[in-house]
């Protein structure tokens, strides 16, 4: 065997077979696990909206309504209605549906006409129990009618305690609507049954078309398939590449590289470190996208993903790996300990920084004229091309290769770079260097 | 054959010249001491050698390759600066350069174990390297420098640190690699190690090379004219012997006399004068020291 897998073999047991590499694998689902459970258990299934509400009303119907729709608990119904046909998008819908879980529990009181309003909102500072109120409403004057044909519909302010709860909020702002809305109906000579029954449409089986297939959509999945597989990118790429650094350093530091130099060339041994830590990450990433697969099969979606995609996940994984890896090595050689490669580090983390920064615009329109150019810029090419390959809208195979030749040709002069380093700064000690004597070493190198 | 061979090497790292204009050869099974101060220019000399640096100008040859890289596998190697995997076990360790040294799988495991008993550390092997005194480390990485049975072995410093027992043992070691056929260079800055080991020695001073001759030639080359006598009785009468023909002057140290001769003058005639002046319990001609004949040179260079 090569001396060169004979060290990546060593570099591999000796990361994989530790405590550390095995919490940092678990660590992420067991948070995510621990988050999720956390916020169940600190929820409150037991909450009820409840408390006073002062409406001042010149139309004299709102309140009148609200406490009907209150009494016939109709906002529950209604919301269900709403949620299913704004697609889940209906603002606030989660809060309010949690609200109306055991119905809310409001008072109402209608002001006097002359009320002084600045005077009611005192009462919004006081605790329920003193008589406090959770809510001061002001109807509009126009409401429920225009005041001149055609022109804009009135509504309302709200004015809430400090105290509110969302959940709360969300409740209140639906009575109101609920009241408002059958009033103007009714004003109208419509009959509010009716008019849901002419509102209704339910949503329409989604189905994405493709040059090879047709396929269930899912909304939101132009989001988050993109997220997920660039999520998957940088994992796999920031732990070998954070492994291949703090060892190096390590090396360095103990003295071992030079005994190691003695029997390999230093670029055998960077060789053998980057192949030895693109098995870890390969691990790493093969772990997490097994589960993800696993996860994608349980809803029975597997058939959304599209197996190229991570054919490409794996060719761009050893373009990005090969690229971030071989800088983290040579900042790793050109230090003296972890503290003093925060500053060299900087250009590294912008650039495994830009990626979340593009995610949204690339995702919305995968073939717009930045998201090209981003898939053809290296070193974030990578990661550019990845998002429109996950996209709902993956660009044309001539481009996708065109970016992975791109990216093999900078892994070339990145390795040619971090080699010059890598072999100048290994042995030298003291103050370590800044960017303008990096460039010398490349130079000189 | 020679074993290595350099030629108007030389090594800056920007304004410093660390190795200027060297040359030297050491013959294929040659036990050389490569001595001189710090920062003389030794370490990077090695490391040139081994292909770690690369010389600036100047040609360089190690066991017939123009570069050591050529020949690693042939080479053992122990660093001024060395250290092991601190989490590894001695025997992990071992069996890693072994292969890294390309040393055949079915053989390394005996060869760890007979190395492992050659330092006198047979029950480590299964024992992290982090457990490890200094010295026992120190041992260990010399056992990984001649695990590949080199045929040239290059050792730098290999005594600092060591006890006087360890450093014993190493010295019998490294003698015994050369009884088997290595070619040996040695670098130290504790002179008398390598003039009691080496047959021939290199001196490096601020880079450059100031002698390279055997061991016997320096010592008669350097002569310096001293003469050694202890009386057989304390309050004998010494001042017969500063009348001595060719006696420039007359000194006591540590309880011994010592004669100053004049350049040129016959020691046996003075010995024979000094045995009829007064009874001697013990006489000898003193022995010129490398470091004595480094401090003439260094000497005779800054006055030149």
């Amino acid at each position: 065997m090569s001396k060169v897998l004979w060290i990546s073999l060593r570099e591999f047991i000796a990361t994989v077979c530790t405590k550390a590499f095995v919490i940092g694998l678990l660590f992420l689902p067991v948070m995510l696990g621990v988050v999720i459970f956390v916020v169940n258990l600190m929820d409150d299934d037991d909450f009820r909206a409840t408390g006073r509400i002062a409406i001042y009303d010149p139309t004299g119907r709102v309140t009148v309504e609200a406490r009907q729709v209150l009494r016939s608990g109709s906002m529950e119904q209604r919301l269900a209605d709403s949620v299913r046909a704004s697609g889940g998008a209906f603002a606030g819908a989660a809060d309010a549906m949690e609200a109306l879980d055991l119905g809310p529990d409001f008072t109402l009181m209608q002001l006097s006409a002359d009320a002084d309003l600045e005077s009611e909102k005192q009462f919004l500072l006081q605790p329920p129990e003193s008589g406090g109120l959770l809510a001061l409403v002001e109807v509009h004057a126009n409401a429920i009618g225009p005041a001149v044909e055609n022109s804009d519909f009135g509504s309302y302010d709200l004015y809430t305690a400090p105290a509110i709860d969302q959940r709360e909020m969300a409740a209140v702002n639906l009575l109101l609507r609920e009241a408002i809305v059958n009033l103007r109906i009714e004003a109208f000579g419509f009959d509010r049954e009716t008019v849901d029954r002419l509102m209704r449409v339910a949503p329409g089986e989604s189905i994405t078309v493709t040059e090879t297939e047709e396929r269930d959509s899912i909304g939101g999945l132009n989001f988050i398939l993109p997220a997920a597989f660039m999520f998957l990118l940088i994992i796999g790429i920031m732990g070998g590449g954070q492994g291949l650094m703090t060892s190096t350093i390590e090396e360095k530091s103990s003295r071992v590289v030079e005994v190691l130099l003695s029997a390999v060339s230093p670029m055998q041994l960077m060789a053998g470190k980057l192949f030895g830590y693109m098995g870890v990450s390969l691990l790493g990433m093969s772990i997490y996208l097994a589960v993800g697969l696993l996860i994608l099969a349980s809803f029975s979606l597997f058939g959304l993903l599209d197996s190229m995609l991570i054919v490409y996940l794996f060719i761009f994984f050893l373009i990005a790996f090969f690229t971030v890896g071989s800088f983290m090595m040579a900042i790793g050689a050109a230090v003296n300990e972890l503290r003093e490669a925060q500053s060299l580090m900087m250009p590294v983390t912008v650039m495994l920084m830009l990626p979340w920064f593009l995610w949204i615009p690339i995702s919305r329109d995968p073939s717009s004229a930045l998201s090209i150019a981003v898939s053809f810029i290296p070193p974030i090419n990578t990661f550019g091309m990845l998002l429109r390959l996950s996209s709902t809208e993956p660009p044309p195979v001539w481009q996708v290769w065109l970016s992975i030749a791109i990216g093999v040709a900078f892994v070339y002069v990145a390795i040619w770079c971090a080699a010059r380093v890598f072999r100048i700064g290994l042995l030298l000690t003291g103050k370590p260097p800044d960017f303008r004597t990096l460039w010398r070493w490349i130079r000189a190198g | 054959m020679e074993a290595i061979r350099l030629a108007a090497v030389t090594k800056t790292f920007g304004e410093t010249i660390a190795v200027q204009d060297l040359s030297f050869s050491i013959p294929a099974g040659g036990l050389y001491g490569f001595i001189g101060p710090n920062g003389a220019g030794k370490t990077t000399t090695i490391r040139m050698l081994m292909s770690i640096l690369f010389p600036d100008s100047g040609t360089l040859e190690v066991l017939g390759h123009d570069t050591a890289l050529e020949a690693k596998d042939k080479i053992g190697y122990l660093p001024e600066e060395r250290g092991v995997y601190k989490s590894m076990r001695v025997g992990a360790y071992l069996k890693y350069i072994a292969r890294l040294k390309g040393v055949a799988d079915a053989v390394i495991d005996a060869r760890i174990d007979e190395l492992l008993h050659r330092v006198e550390l047979p029950d480590v092997g299964a024992s992290p390297c982090e457990e490890l005194s200094k010295g026992m480390r120190q041992k260990v990485q010399f056992a990984a420098a001649i695990i590949n049975e080199p045929e040239l072995l290059i050792l730098d410093e290999p005594f600092s640190g060591l006890d006087p027992v360890s450093m014993r043992l190493l010295r019998d070691q490294i003698v015994k690699e050369h009884e088997r056929g290595a070619t040996i260079l040695f670098s130290t800055h504790v002179m008398p190690q390598a003039e009691d080991i080496c047959d021939h020695v290199i001196m490096m001073h601020k880079g450059r090379k100031v002698l390279d001759d055997p061991i016997r030639e320096i010592r008669g080359q350097f002569d310096i004219g001293r003469v050694l006598v202890e009386p057989l009785e304390a309050d004998a009468d010494t001042s017969a012997l500063g009348g001595i023909r060719g006696v420039e002057a007359v000194r006591l140290r540590d309880g011994q006399i010592v004669l100053e001769l004049a350049d040129g003058t016959d020691q046996a005639r003075v010995m024979r004068r000094v045995a009829q002046a007064l009874p001697v319990a013990r006489m000898e001609l003193s022995r010129p020291r490398l470091e004595d004949v480094f401090v003439r040179l260094v000497a005779a260079e800054a006055d030149a």
